[in-house]
């Protein structure tokens, strides 16, 4: 079954098509690009891969499956809470100078405190008149509504996307500048971290062991894409092409089946490229299938399996690098038609 | 090259001395502080430092790390003292002691702040600080009308203090205050510490940086900020507990109002955002000048006889507009406050080697 399959993607903002009903299957272990000129919609397909943006019409499968974040029951019972929480609140905060009077104020000076009577004066307060019941009401309607709002607006979510296996970089390199390189390959690496906040608060011994190992494997990350020298160094403070690698390291450290490349390529000098396209080939010898846009040409021919061509947000073609060049259209949509006559 | 690794080699070793001699000055501070004439004492004062840096700590955890804006913290440290004062305080039948209560206090703090986290956890940048601000002037205005269990105006008291074999609390006496306190402050110095380079700590961090992007690598964002919001709360209240034992008293709702969360903000401001050493100077500095520096100033000018009816006459109308200068002084000069956050050694050595890279070509020229 392929890993990544569109079926008649449609995305609309407003009256604009951005794309217009895509179909795309990517199999497991390809090269996969997708070019066409700017404005094409390819950021908008990736964008609909990750949940950023929500199909118009057709899904997105991956593995076969839509990615779906909620309905999980969690969040629903967590409204719920809310909910009852609220009404729980207003009712004791309408009543709150009532209740403690006839609880505690009234017996403030027994010693010992009659706690079993003030227990029955509150609850004998609590059940007198509307101003319990009413806002106990209102506060089971939020909480109601609430929930059924949760599930109703059950979408697939970035974190649903990623936790499913699909990382991503971004074409605007979107780094965490002020940590080092090596935090930031370890924010990807984060969900695969099981330390609970209180191992970390007191510095118990599993969570000191977890952040060694996991230390050790960032490095490793940083080193498979060159940058091992540079693990402390601010993110922000590193060179473009640096940016451009420790992107890939932070999406590759979330362990992916599927990894998006939005052009990698870019602002890269042509020997910068050639040592691009060596480590896609190397992600793809790891096992992970890779997805990219790219304008670069010659990355593109080189590495690709498949490469789907959109032109305003339409796919006119798809095939073999050596099919794709040939093809009349694509050579249409990149310099336009021949004039005639 | 050289130069640049011995100028960060001794970066570091000038921070550690003055780190360790800081410390070394705040544990002797109530000896030397005997030797020092009646006029210039000033340890007895110190303890309420320590509350507010407990207090800047946490408003550190959800504005300097998550980046979320909190001016309601005031409301959260009303929180912790009513709390400590209702369930201590002699009125009323629970009287729980000081240790119990301060945990209650927390507790009750992180509570409040996962609610108040749940409509906020969507929001970013002005609308959290408009959420909170709101926030804050709601709890001042319930705990002025709940005037049954809250006494309204007069505020609570006496409530709790400390109760510990062999050591009596009082009034008079400033030195047991001092080290509980300064005890206190270090376990949540260290806590505070080693969540920051933890999971937690960089996811908090990830999201101020870039949310999406974090939550593209699979962070369940609102999670993250929910938590850093009720720790961060926690630990206001658990400073409001102990500033109400410190004072013996809940204090009233008003002193809980818009002015102080922004005393507490500036703690976290002036010392540098996301840095738990620059919250523990902007704590000395804004709290200390408030309450050591006026205090002696107003002193020494009525022993001189310097009072009069000029407004200027007395210090503490100066506070506000020192506060003012200093402030647009900060932003102007040092936008991210006076200890700029960890990095900065490897910021300097970055610089270094940028400068050679940049020389390279015009030499090449």
């Amino acid at each position: 079954m392929a890993l990544l399959q569109l079926d008649r993607l449609t995305l609309r903002f407003g009256g604009l098509t951005a794309v217009n009903d895509v179909s795309i299957s990517v199999e497991r272990g390809q090269i996969f690009a997708v070019i066409g000129p700017n404005g094409a919609g390819k950021t908008s397909v990736f964008n609909a891969i990750t949940g950023l943006y929500q199909p118009s019409s057709g899904c997105v499968r991956i593995d076969g499956r839509t990615v779906r974040a909620l309905p999980e029951p969690a969040d629903v019972v967590r409204w719920g809470l809310v909910g009852l929480a609220t009404g729980l609140g207003a009712a004791v905060a309408i009543n709150a100078n009532t209740l403690w009077d006839a609880a505690i104020n009234q017996s403030a000076h027994l010693q010992p405190f009659p706690w079993s009577t003030s227990w029955n004066a509150l609850v004998a307060s609590a059940l007198q008149g509307p101003w319990t019941t009413v806002p106990l009401a209102i506060g089971a309607a939020i909480g109601v509504g609430a929930a059924w709002n949760a599930w109703r607006m059950g979408r697939c979510t970035p974190d649903a996307v990623a936790r499913a296996g699909v990382a991503r970089t971004f074409q605007n390199i979107r780094l965490f500048r002020d940590l080092s390189a090596l935090d930031n390959v370890l924010v990807g690496m984060d969900r695969h971290l099981h330390a609970r906040g209180w191992d970390a608060a007191l510095r118990l011994p599993r969570h000191r062991r977890e952040e060694r190992d996991a230390r050790e494997t960032a490095l490793r990350e940083l080193e498979f894409v060159s940058l091992g020298t540079s693990a402390h160094l601010p993110a922000g403070s590193l060179p473009y092409g640096h940016q451009r690698r420790l992107e890939i390291a932070r999406a590759l450290a979330t362990r992916p089946s599927l990894l998006l490349l939005d052009e990698p390529a870019a602002g890269m000098n042509p020997a910068e490229a050639t040592k691009l396209m060596e480590l896609i080939k190397r992600i793809r010898d790891r096992g992970i299938t890779v997805v990219l846009i790219e304008h670069h040409m010659k990355v593109v021919m080189g590495i690709s399996d498949r490469i789907a061509v959109l032109h305003y947000g339409n796919k006119i073609a798809e095939g073999t690098p050596a099919e794709v060049r040939a093809n009349p259209q694509v050579i249409e949509a990149y310099l336009g038609k021949e004039e005639l006559g | 090259m050289i130069p640049s690794v011995l100028s960060v080699a001794s970066v570091a070793s000038v921070a550690s001395v003055a780190r360790l001699s800081a410390f070394l000055l705040v544990a002797l501070l109530p000896a030397i502080d005997l030797l020092l004439p009646t006029t210039w004492k000033f340890a007895s004062l110190v303890p309420a430092i320590m509350v507010y840096a407990i207090i800047g700590l946490g408003l550190n955890l959800i504005t300097g790390f998550t980046g979320l804006f909190n001016l309601g913290s005031a409301a959260f440290m009303a929180i912790g003292a009513y709390t400590f004062a209702i369930l201590t305080c002699p009125i009323y039948p629970f009287q729980i002691g000081f240790f119990p209560g301060l945990l209650a206090a927390t507790a009750m703090g992180g509570i409040a702040g996962l609610l108040l986290s749940l409509p906020v956890m969507r929001l970013r940048g002005d609308y959290v600080a408009i959420v909170t601000l709101g926030f804050g002037e709601i709890v001042q205005d319930v705990l002025k009308n709940l005037d049954a269990v809250t006494k309204g105006t007069q505020g609570l008291n006496p409530v709790a203090v400390p109760a510990m074999p062999g050591v009596s609390f009082s009034v008079g006496n400033y030195v047991p205050w001092y080290y509980l306190y300064l005890v206190l402050l270090i376990a949540v110095v260290w806590l505070c510490h080693n969540l920051r380079y933890s999971r937690l700590g960089r996811s908090w961090v990830a999201v101020r940086e870039d949310e999406l992007a974090a939550r593209s690598m699979g962070l369940p964002t609102p999670w993250i900020k929910q938590i850093a919001f009720a720790l961060g709360s926690a630990l206001c209240a658990t400073g409001g507990a102990m500033f109400a034992s410190l004072a013996g008293t809940s204090i009233e709702p008003g002193f809980y109002d818009f002015q102080q969360s922004v005393i507490i903000l500036c703690i976290v401001i002036v010392g540098g955002m996301g840095n738990i050493t620059g919250v523990l100077l902007g704590a000395c500095i804004m709290v200390g000048f408030n309450s050591i520096v006026l205090t002696k100033l107003t002193e020494m000018m009525s022993r001189n006889g310097w009072t009069g009816d000029n407004v200027l006459a007395s210090p503490g109308n100066w506070k506000f507009m020192l506060y003012g200068i200093a402030l647009i002084l900060m932003m102007r000069l040092r936008p991210k406050g006076l200890l700029p956050a960890k990095e900065v050694p490897a910021e300097l050595r970055y610089r270094d080697r940028d400068r050679d890279r940049d020389k390279a070509p015009a030499g090449a020229n």
